[in-house]
């Protein structure tokens, strides 16, 4: 059946990426579903100047922003949760590196929905009445900010409300758990915002810790929350979203998730950091090496394993991939 | 002082407390979290419980969740959805009973900020300048701020937290007091209770001003004014909170198995 819209994770980002293009990914809150494994190829290929929309952020934007590849981003959520504040992030940040425009996790859900389905704008109760409103890091000198979620009138109730700007990124890059070689893909877990990210994007493609049967899909149909129809292309990369979790694959690699963090609080450790998990580790059994033969079959056997039993029996070989 | 529990352990109880059977209730990650299955595993069994990204009837395995997508959390839960179902449909439609969020900051009106810290006198100006340290963002705590029916304010009670007017405001609670928060419409009611490492304090029915409502057996009123960045009044009424009891005790530490709690 391969190889469909399956191509390799460099070919992915030669073809669909470019310098200053507006970059969504960053899936699943900060500690789950993500698409890391796309940004290390971003800086491996030296994209620069991205204006990046991530629902949450992640590992991805904290490297992202920690090797200076972004210049604008927009968030509903910036840290890590239980493992701090992104410091790479954050340096990027304090030091005027990357123009931050705060929203919500709703907001940015609702901001891509509206660009799914072609809104103007989206109406918004959440974020009025707040700095999220008043407060513009792409127009800092607008003091109450009045572009950013302007205030408009319900034509009802005669309430006044807000307006936010839909979202409509050049490209996403989705993290997904199984996808089959025509792009229709499942996520397990809550799949966050990754439903309307698919349909706002431009241009999509998924990145899939295993690749399963096209029977897999009909066996499931109301599963496949993500169609192949808009989806450009499938990248196959196992554990994708470490050091982060991917539910049923695998848990958060907590030692890895500090390590990274730390190293990405100066530029020493983020030069460092570069060199020995992006640079060094090109191809998957390079990355998996790094990551530790023992600690991937370890976090491959979580309190969430269960979840991909009734899927296993899909699941192709890397052989059959070729 | 000996005392068999941190006043971290007090103030997930105390916020525990808040939270009543049968609600429909949404949780924060970290120690709002860990509050709010507390309630659940001790006397609200009821309690409707969700993350904000959409996991539903799941109670934590193995100790604090890294994350509300974190495997921890992902084990044994009836439905997965999405962020704009879990706060949107049913947060920010006003049908969410109480949320639980924390607070870097937060002022006498339970203005909440959580986005950065600047230097100076703290103001931002006219112009949106550098934070000294940006922080992580509203997340979902502003959704859950304007949607749920009541919030509940977790923070570490000290001076440079609870402050007059906070920098910049992430979620809103009664913005200027009075009734400065009805001129939005929000479906939510504001803060109900500002729980702390020191105490608890709850909002004037008309100023909506923050005053002190209960003290720990640890800690006094004087202490909690000192730590305090406003003139706190003292309500009519205030007294020392109950202690855990012991039921309550190793309820919480079911919840918290891996001691996040318990670190001094």
């Amino acid at each position: 059946m391969p190889p469909g819209k399956l191509i390799s994770l460099a070919d992915a980002v030669r073809r669909l990426t470019w310098d200053g293009m507006e970059y969504a990914s960053g899936a699943a809150l900060p500690i789950g579903s993500d698409a890391i494994v796309f940004g290390r190829e971003l800086l491996r290929q030296g994209r620069r100047d991205l204006h990046a929309i991530f629902h949450c952020n992640s590992q991805q934007l904290n490297l992202l922003a920690a090797a200076g590849a972004v210049s604008r981003a927009e968030c509903g959520f910036s840290g890590l949760e239980v493992f701090g504040f992104a410091n790479g992030l954050r340096r990027a940040v304090e030091s005027g590196k990357l123009a931050l425009e705060d929203y919500s996790n709703l907001s940015m859900a609702l901001r891509l929905l509206g660009g799914a389905l072609g809104w103007p704008f989206v109406p918004a109760t959440v974020n009025i009445g707040s700095d999220i409103q008043d407060r513009s890091a792409f127009a800092p000198g607008e003091y109450p900010a009045r572009s950013k979620i302007p205030t408009v009138t319900d034509p009802f109730s005669g309430r006044e409300i807000g307006a936010l700007r839909p979202l409509t990124p050049d490209l996403a890059a989705i993290h997904v758990s199984l996808a089959d070689p025509l792009g229709n893909a499942i996520m397990l877990g809550t799949e966050w915002s990754r439903f309307e990210l698919s349909r706002a994007a431009k241009t999509v493609v998924v990145i899939a810790d295993a690749i399963v049967d096209t029977a897999c899909m009909r066996q499931f149909p109301n599963l496949v929350r993500i169609p192949d129809i808009v989806v450009e292309a499938v990248v196959w990369w196992p554990f994708a979203a470490w050091p982060q979790s991917s539910p049923g694959l695998y848990d958060v690699d907590e030692e890895h998730m500090v390590l990274m963090n730390k190293a990405l609080a100066t530029e020493a450790g983020t030069t460092a950091y570069l060199r020995d998990y992006v640079d060094s580790v090109g191809g998957i059994e390079s990355y998996l090496d790094r990551i530790g033969r023992d600690k991937v079959a370890a976090l491959s056997q979580g309190p969430t394993a269960f979840l991909l039993d009734p899927y296993r029996q899909w699941i192709l070989p890397p052989e059959a991939l070729a | 002082m000996t005392r068999p529990y941190t006043r971290q352990e007090m103030m997930a109880i105390a916020t525990g407390r808040e939270i009543r059977d049968g609600e429909l209730a949404i949780f924060g990650v970290g120690l709002s979290m860990l509050a709010g299955y507390f309630a659940q595993a001790h006397h609200a069994p009821n309690v409707r419980a969700m993350t904000e990204g959409g996991v539903y009837g799941a109670t934590p395995v193995g100790g604090l969740p890294w994350g509300i997508e974190c495997n921890r959390i992902s084990a044994n839960a009836t439905s997965f959805t999405s962020a704009l179902d879990a706060l949107g449909c049913l947060v920010a439609s006003g049908r969410c009973d109480v949320g639980v969020i924390g607070a870097a900051q937060v002022d006498k009106f339970g203005n909440v900020n959580t986005t950065g810290i600047w230097d100076g006198d703290g103001e931002i100006g006219g112009t949106y300048r550098l934070p000294k340290t940006r922080l992580n963002g509203a997340g979902g705590a502003n959704d859950i701020a304007c949607g749920a029916g009541r919030v509940i304010i977790m923070a570490a009670h000290e001076p440079k937290r609870f402050a007059e007017r906070v920098s910049y405001i992430s979620s809103p609670g009664y913005l200027d007091g009075g009734e400065a928060r009805a001129r939005h419409g929000f479906p939510g009611g504001g803060p109900s209770a500002i729980v702390t490492t020191l105490g608890i304090l709850r909002p004037h029915p008309e100023s909506k001003e923050f005053e002190l409502d209960g003290w720990y057996a640890f800690s006094s009123p004087q202490e909690i004014r000192a730590n305090t960045g406003w003139a706190l009044k003292v309500a009519p009424g205030a007294a020392v909170v109950p202690e855990p009891s012991a039921e309550e005790l190793a309820a919480l530490r079911r919840v918290d198995e891996t001691g996040a709690l318990r670190k001094q």
